[in-house]
Parts: structure tokens; C-alpha cells; sequence
């Protein structure tokens, strides 16, 4: 959360140009204000000017990037538009390195992986991942503290994320589940009977949302493979 | 050689376990087996009144079990069909007068005296149920094709598991015209999330009403599409695994030929 004392916009002339770091957590119209702002006061200065966009170092924020890049270049006609150059952490390269040499191979599962059909009446319960090779019949129910995946059908109730954790998630094969829970947030099923499509329900906005696991990309900004 | 006790069971009530047990009971008998039908569903017998037998009760199934007849006495023989034998449940006691025990000592002098037992399981999946499952080596499920039916014989059949059984499907009431309209789940769809071995498709028949009112033996009447359904699951169940199976067809007359391989799709 943005704090009070932080300005949610700063600017600092480097060089041949501007770093301008933005608290990513403000209100976007608040940003743009700031923005405004600052730069009636550059005037012809921040034409052509040469941008750095800092976003604090947040990742996740790739779209709120497009759109101010968008609004400098409309809006006061700047050059370029970059982010700044990433810092090597010695911290991230230390479990990176931890990874490759043994940690993976050391780690200890926290996923209860099955196969085979889950029928009507029976109940499906961990403390940890569910991963279930096989379908999943109305009237089953999956209760997973973190994350649901189901390698085929899934058509039962499904809860993921029990102790109140929304960023846990439910991919199956096939999604038809009659009812869907991800940590608080609740839905009912959805009636149709699946594209063929492996999909993938988050929170996000406090609604659960279903999306096609491939085209969603969700995890596609990770650059490094991390235990769930 | 022992006999083989096989129950009959749905989970749902109205489905056809009843008429089922009758009438693979008298097919097994038309094929020459020494078969007792036995009407698990206490207090609320009814296997007696489809076969026409209900005039001959002396005793029944809970006065075998507490030992207050013989086997012997209690087991009906049909008139029409030779070896076919029913012990009938009683009217008026509830399901917890048997427990499981009781029963499975019952079953191991019936399997001496049958080649095949057929136990009518009540609808539950309570202590009526449990009393049925008791002492039985297999399980024939049936199940309509409607979504309850389904949920309910896919509950089931987790139970069954549950004991090492693995049940055989029957899917029973099937209206081909609804089938080919998209008004009635289609025998694949049940399949589809039921995926246990399949052994007899039986069409929706007048003849079944019919005949369960005037107490004639379904299989008997040879204009029934539901009986000769009932006759080849008997087959099947007796050992002719590769006899193929029928699908029902609107087309009067016509049965279509069932040649996709199950569980695949
Ligand atoms: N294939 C069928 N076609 C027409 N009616 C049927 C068929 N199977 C069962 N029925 C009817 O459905 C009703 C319920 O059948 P029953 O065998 O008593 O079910 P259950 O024993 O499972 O309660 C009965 O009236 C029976 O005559
Ligand atoms: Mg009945």
C-alpha cells in the first residue's frame, strides 16, 4: 500500500534525461495527475527527453507501464521510454545457485498427487496441493490448502486455498466444476461444458475468474521456476 | 463348486433393481441354474409381488436370519420356472432387525445350496444397504439415465469399491427416441462418469408394468424388449462375457450394434 508520507511520483534529472519513480500501488489517475504536474513545469525540456520509468522494482505491473509510457509520449511528446537497468541481487543469485546445485532436489513435496477416478460422496482433503490424474465426479469434493490441479475432468466441488488464500488457484483439463471456492470467494459452476481447453481459475478483483490455462500466460512473467 | 452371491443395488429407489433381480433371477434359472432371489428391502417387500409369488409367504429372510426357520422354509419355488427359488423379505419389522453378521453367516449356507444368489438391495445407502452387501462376491449396479440416478450409483459404486467389489452397470428406462432427441442422457454419457463394466443396456417397456402386475415373469414373455434386455445380461453375467451388447434403437425391431470400445471417447 502507497504511504502517506511517500510521494506516489518522484522526478530526477539524470544526464541526458528524467528517472521518474512511480509508487506502482497509487491510483493510476493520482499517478497521471503527479505526472501532469511535474512535467507542466519541465515545459520543452521534456520534449525528446530520454525516460526512465521506475516502477520500485514491482514486478507484475507490465501493463501500468504500457499506459503511462503511452500517456508521456502523448501528452508532453518525450523520447524514449525505458525501465531501469536491473540490479543484480545477491540474495536472488544465492537461491538461484541454491536451486541449480541442490535445492530442488532436496526439497520435500507439498503436493498430495493421485490418479484415478474421485467419485459422488467422496472427499478429497490436504493441507497441501492436490494434483488428481484422473476426473473428478459431481458430488466429489476437492479441499486443498493450496493449489487444485486435475489432470481431466473436473466436475465436482472444488475448494482451493482453504485458510483464506486467494492466490491460490484450480486448473483442470476439463472445468466444469459445480462449485468453485479459491481461499473466501465462492462461485457457482459455470453451465458450459468446457471448450476442450485446459482453464484456470484466479481471484482476481474479489471475483474468480476462468481463463484458458495456455493463453492465460500467467506464469510466463516468472523467470526463474519457484516452489509453490 | 460354490455359488456366487450378487447384490443388486442403486443407491436410488424406482430405478429397476427389483424388476432386475426378477428377471436375471429367472433368466439364470431358464439357463439351467439353481438361483434364489432374496428381497433385502425389510418392510417393504415387493420382489414376491413381481414374481407372482406373494400368496405362498410362510416365512422370510429376518426369520432365517434369527433362526427361526430353515433355509429350506423360507425359500419359494417358482412353479412356472424350475429352479427358482425366492426368500421374501418380511413386511413389517424395519432394516436394523438384520446386521451384516447375521446375514453373512446366511450367505455362506446359501452359496452351498445356489449357484446363484440375488440379493434386492433397498434404496439407502444405510443399514439396508450394508445388510445387502453383506455377503455378496458382486455387484450389479443399475442406474437410469438421469443425472440423480447417476450421482447417486456413482456413490454407490465408490462404496462398493470401498468393500473390493467392483460393480457391473446396468442402465435401465432407456427411451431411444429421447436419446436421438437430446432429451435423455445417452448410455455413453452415464458411462462417461460411471466408467465400470457395462453389461446390459435395457430399453423403457410396457411390458414391464404389465408383467410385474399379473406376476409373470418378465423374461418369460417373449414380445419384451425389456426381457430379452434382461436375458442376455443373464447370459453375460454367466460367463458369456463376449456375447455384444444391444443398444436400443427407435427404429421398431432394430437394435444398433454397440462397437465403441468403452472408456475411450
Ligand atoms: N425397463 C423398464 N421399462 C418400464 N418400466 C420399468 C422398467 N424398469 C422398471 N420399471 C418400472 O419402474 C418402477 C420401479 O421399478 P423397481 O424395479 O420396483 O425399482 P426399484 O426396485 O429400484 O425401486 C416399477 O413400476 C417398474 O415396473
Ligand atoms: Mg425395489
Amino acid at each position: 500500500m502507497g504511504t502517506n508520507d511517500m510521494p506516489p511520483v518522484k522526478l530526477k534529472g539524470v544526464g541526458d534525461g528524467f528517472w521518474i519513480t512511480v509508487d506502482p500501488q497509487a491510483p493510476e489517475e493520482t499517478i497521471e495527475e503527479q505526472l501532469t504536474l511535474l512535467f507542466q513545469r519541465l515545459r520543452h525540456l521534456a520534449i525528446n527527453a530520454r525516460i526512465t520509468l521506475d516502477m520500485g522494482g514491482a514486478t507484475g505491473c507490465d501493463e501500468l507501464v504500457t499506459r503511462l509510457t503511452a500517456f508521456l509520449k502523448e501528452t508532453f511528446q518525450v523520447g524514449v521510454v525505458t525501465l531501469p537497468p536491473e540490479k543484480r541481487s545477491i540474495p536472488v543469485e544465492r537461491t538461484r545457485q541454491r536451486d541449480l546445485s541442490r535445492g530442488w532436489k532436496h526439497h520435500r513435496s507439498d503436493v498430495l498427487m493421485l490418479r484415478g477416478r474421485v467419485r459422488s460422496g467422496q472427499k478429497i482433503e490436504s493441507r497441501k496441493h492436490i494434483v488428481i490424474m484422473g476426473n473428478v465426479n459431481p458430488g466429489a469434493e476437492i479441499l486443498a490448502g493450496g493449489h487444485v490441479i486435475v489432470l481431466g475432468q473436473l466436475r465436482g466441488r472444488v475448494h482451493a486455498g482453504i485458510s483464506e488464500d486467494e492466490t491460490a488457484t484450480v486448473v483442470a483439463l476439463e472445468f466444469r466444476p459445480t462449485h468453485v471456492q479459491i481461499g473466501g470467494v465462492a462461485a457457482a459452476g459455470l453451465d458450459s461444458a468446457g471448450n476442450g481447453k485446459a482453464e484456470i481459475a484466479v481471484v482476481e478483483k474479489g471475483r474468480i475468474v476462468v481463463q484458458s490455462y495456455l493463453e492465460s500466460n500467467l506464469f510466463d512473467a516468472l523467470p526463474w521456476p519457484e516452489v509453490m | 463348486m460354490e455359488g456366487r452371491i450378487i447384490v443388486v443395488t442403486s443407491g436410488k429407489g424406482g430405478v429397476g433393481k427389483t424388476t432386475a433381480t426378477a428377471s436375471i433371477g429367472a433368466a439364470l434359472a431358464l439357463e439351467g441354474k439353481r438361483v434364489a432371489v432374496i428381497d433385502m428391502d425389510i418392510g417393504l417387500r415387493n420382489l414376491d409381488v413381481v414374481l407372482g409369488l406373494e400368496n405362498r409367504i410362510v416365512f422370510n429372510i429376518v426369520d432365517v436370519v434369527n433362526g427361526k426357520c430353515k433355509l429350506r422354509q423360507a425359500a419359494i419355488r417358482d412353479r412356472r420356472i424350475e429352479n427358482l427359488f425366492l426368500i421374501p423379505a418380511s413386511q413389517s419389522d424395519n432394516k436394523d432387525i438384520l446386521t451384516p453378521a447375521g446375514v453373512e453367516r446366511v450367505g455362506r449356507l446359501l452359496k452351498k445350496e445356489f449357484d446363484y444368489v440375488l440379493m434386492d438391495s433397498p434404496a439407502g445407502i444405510e443399514r439396508g444397504f450394508e445388510n445387502s452387501i453383506a455377503s455378496a462376491d458382486e455387484a450389479v449396479v443399475i442406474c437410469t439415465p438421469d443425472v440423480s440416478s447417476v450421482r447417486d450409483a456413482d456413490r454407490v459404486i465408490g462404496l462398493l469399491y470401498a468393500r473390493s467389489i467392483t460393480p457391473k452397470l446396468v442402465v435401465n428406462r432407456i427411451v431411444p427416441e429421447m436419446v436421438a432427441k437430446g432429451d435423455m442422457l445417452s448410455h455413453e454419457d452415464v458411462i462417461d462418469v460411471l466408467s465400470v463394466p457395462l453389461v446390459g443396456l435395457v430399453p423403457m417397456d410396457q411390458q414391464v408394468v404389465i408383467s410385474s402386475n399379473v406376476g409373470l415373469p418378465l423374461v418369460m414373455q417373449n414380445d419384451s424388449t425389456a426381457g430379452q434386455a434382461f436375458r442376455r445380461i443373464a447370459r453375460r453375467l454367466n460367463g458369456e462375457s463376449d456375447l455384444p451388447i444391444q443398444v436400443p434403437s427407435h427404429k421398431k425391431g432394430m437394435w444398433g450394434m454397440l462397437t465403441r470400445k468403452f472408456g475411450k471417447k
